[in-house]
């Protein structure tokens, strides 16, 4: 039977954790949450040397083990439970070469918490680069750990890094800093209260403004025979407890690290001063999203045709392949038009990440957030707003969570209130389709009108973000004072495994999170469109047999008729025709009210819904760009799809609030159903008053 | 027979998409107990 043993790999941000992460795990990895929070949980397998497996989990970034956020107390709180089915027996501390000193910080705090700790030393193939030496001995000897000097880029230390894993039992567990010396009077009380645990441990659980369980402040100060501190002094003691260790640190690399200053070659400097310029730096920035739109549509309409054609040939065939029946039919015009409906944006979801994750591989997107936090400022946000909004362009969720890490409630609230605003993934398949549809197929200056129009919908989306956190600004009387700081990591080129991982893993979760909820609503949808009440539907085919028996139609048009009225009397139909008179003003029709009342779900869900309600009862092979490029408007006749109502689906699908999963986050993240529900009126108003304004004037 | 069995599946195929929404959406969701660092063994972190 082969061992498994619990390895926690932890560090500052931007150490490559993360391609540490990927290069023990490779694929053998998945991404969840904590329990009971929705922080990202990644987990993976590493297989070591005479069967051994190493179960990893890639803990988030923290800076130090004094927790300011929720991420940071995710890896306080497995560090201190030792009955965490997670609790590691091995800790790796993952760090740069070029900020050793301040990622030695972690280590030592780590390191005293007694459990085998190895510290990875990464990119050190830019040691030469940056003029870099280190005495590994000496570190290891003062360190008292083993050391991994590697590098993922080059693949280099991986082998060496596995083999110390295996050995984990030969780590000492000697501290690094003595937790009496912060304060002696103190620490010596605190072991004759609790003479049975760990100084250090109850040195943190008193320090934390987090509760570890049942064992927070509150179970010291109820303690007889100790006395804790005021709130005031912890703090003080917590300054002296760095500065003790940056002592040590800074002795330990006197001897083991050497920088020659004359021997770097920086180009990080030079590459700044363009990039975060006040004129070259936007100019460079909105030049990188033109460039990024313009691939999402030149690139991928290839793969994406052959997609779309594909689904329809799948539908035919089935039909024609299968017996005859209800269930073929739910296959063909439910199941797979609808799949249809998602897997067709696979290509165009997975350029969107492959830039996002090279802009944030390379260093640069820490650039945007600096160059950005100029303009945040002036309408009340932080300049740690920007993640959220950049990140809200992948999907609203993981945006909100990342709000945590803005110390102003002001701030993180109006953050999380705006960032739905911002054009997420699950827009896309809207906005592409009724592009395409819409938006005429020419160029001016080499840019295609329809990519122009994309990056447009984006900028609006940005724009009115930002805009409403003006007002919010104005309008929220909450007192909060705020500050800005953030890491410029160093500029890097970037990893094609961990951009493939990244491009991989998140159109991954894009496809089989929506997949199985449109799947889902696509055979519910097509029940509800197929099946329907009273006679109009059930003898739907004497009824049109009897009304049009005068006219000379074809087979083909007669049972056009049948089930064009079968489908107005089935139950979706009827749902449908119900809420028409709020939908018309804004140029849509029955169906495209249904696929809005569905994509409340998830805005993706719009398309499969077309595809599923406009498939039913059409017996030949079309794809869902010329099914809806085919409808015609009931009442002014031309299609359905024509600019005035595309534009004004665009812009509603710009500025509501469709997506239920949002919805819960921000009430997770508020703690009240204030605030989403605020959310949920504002935005879906305002969405319907611009689609309404933007018909009317366009019609 | 044919059309009884397909009327089976379809009636089937859409009780579990139901019953999948239903749950995904309306029902709650259960809270994973996370095991608390403390109670009768102490803080569990000696």
């Amino acid at each position: 039977m082969s061992k498994q043993i619990n390895v926690a790999l932890i560090g500052n941000p931007n150490t490559g954790k993360t391609s540490v992460f990927n290069a023990l795990t490779g694929l053998n990895q998945k991404v969840g949450n904590y329990p009971g929070i929705t922080v990202e949980k990644k987990e993976g397998i590493c297989k070591l040397p005479r069967g051994v497996k190493a179960h990893i989990i890639d803990l988030p970034g923290t800076y130090s083990l004094n927790a300011s956020s929720l991420d940071e107390n995710v890896v306080i709180e497995l560090l201190l439970n030792k009955t965490d089915k997670d609790y590691p027996d091995l800790a790796i501390v993952v760090s740069d070469v070029e900020n050793l000193k301040r990622n030695l910080l972690l280590f030592t705090q780590i390191k005293d918490l007694q459990i085998p700790t190895i510290l990875v030393i990464n990119m050190s193939d830019r040691m030469a680069y940056k003029g870099i030496s280190l005495d590994i001995d000496h570190l290891e000897q003062e360190l008292k750990t083993k050391i991994a000097l590697i590098s993922t880029r080059k693949n280099k230390g991986i082998q060496e890094l596995k083999e110390l894993i295996t050995h984990y039992k030969e780590l000492s567990t000697e501290p690094c800093l003595e937790a009496s010396s912060i304060d002696k009077a103190y620490f010596d009380n605190l072991r004759k209260a609790f003479p049975n645990q760990l100084l250090y441990k109850l040195w943190l659980v008193i320090t934390q403004d987090v509760n570890f369980g049942k064992t927070d402040r509150k179970t010291f100060e109820a303690v007889e025979d100790f006395k804790t501190k005021s709130n005031a002094d912890l703090k003080r003691l917590q300054q002296k407890e760095t500065i003790k260790r940056y002592q040590f640190i800074n002795e330990t690399l006197k001897v083991g690290q050497t920088i020659d200053l004359k021997a770097a070659k920086d180009l990080r400097i030079k590459l700044d001063r363009i990039l975060t310029h006040k004129v070259w730096g936007y100019l460079i920035f909105g030049l990188i999203l033109l460039l990024i739109f313009q691939a999402i549509y030149d690139w991928s309409s290839i793969p994406m045709d052959f997609i779309d054609s594909s689904f329809a040939s799948l539908s035919e065939w089935t039909k024609n392949t299968l017996p005859e029946g209800a269930f073929t039919n739910l296959l063909a015009e439910g199941i797979i038009s609808g799949l249809g409906g998602i897997v067709i944006f696979i290509p165009q979801i997975a350029f969107l990440f492959l830039f996002i994750s090279i802009l944030e591989e390379s260093g640069y997107m820490s650039r945007v957030v600096f160059l950005m936090d100029r303009i945040m400022r002036r309408f009340g946000l932080s300049g740690k707003s920007v993640v959220p909004l950049i990140s809200g362009t992948a999907c609203a969720i993981p945006a909100i969570m990342a709000t945590r890490n803005i110390e102003s409630w002001k701030e993180r609230l109006i953050t999380i209130l705006v960032t739905p605003f911002t054009t997420c993934a699950a827009r896309l398949p809207v906005y592409l389709i009724i592009i395409a549809l819409v938006i005429p197929e020419g160029r001016i200056f080499g840019l295609s009108y329809q990519a122009l129009t994309l990056m447009l919908l984006y900028l609006i989306g940005f724009g009115t973000a930002v805009g409403s956190a003006w007002i919010l600004n104005k309008v929220l009387k909450i007192k909060s004072k705020s500050f800005f700081v953030v890491e410029m990591p160093n500029y890097k080129l970037p990893l094609l495994k961990n951009v493939a991982l990244t491009v991989l893993e998140k159109t991954k979760a894009f496809v089989f999170g929506a997949g199985k909820i449109i799947l889902a609503i696509s055979i519910v949808l097509w029940f509800l469109a197929s099946y329907g009440p009273g006679d109009n539907f059930n003898n739907a085919e004497s009824i049109i047999t009897a009304q049009y028996a005068s006219e000379n139609l074809s087979e083909d048009e007669l049972n056009q008729k049948i089930e064009s009225h079968k489908l107005e009397h089935s139950f979706i139909g009827i749902a449908g025709h119900a809420i028409e008179p709020a939908i018309r003003p804004l140029g849509y029709d029955w169906k495209i009210g249904i696929a809005i009342v569905s994509s409340f779900a998830a805005r993706e869900v719009f398309v499969g819904t077309l595809a599923t309600i406009y498939s039913v009862g059409s017996d030949e092979e079309e794809t869902i760009k010329n099914r809806m490029a085919g409808e015609v408007n009931p009442i002014l006749g031309g299609p359905l799809f024509n600019f005035a109502s595309g534009i004004s689906l665009l812009l509603f699908y710009a500025f509501a609030m469709q997506c239920m999963s949002t919805l819960a986050i921000v009430k997770k993240e508020t703690n009240s159903w204030k605030w989403p529900l605020y959310q949920l009126v504002i935005m879906s108003a305002f969405a319907y008053i611009v689609a309404l304004v933007a018909y009317q004037i366009l019609i | 027979m044919n059309t009884i069995i397909q009327n089976i599946l379809v009636f089937t195929s859409v009780g579990l998409a139901v019953f999948f929404l239903a749950k995904k959406y309306f029902l709650p969701a259960k809270k994973k107990s996370t095991k608390a660092c403390g109670g009768d063994d102490g803080c569990g972190c000696h």
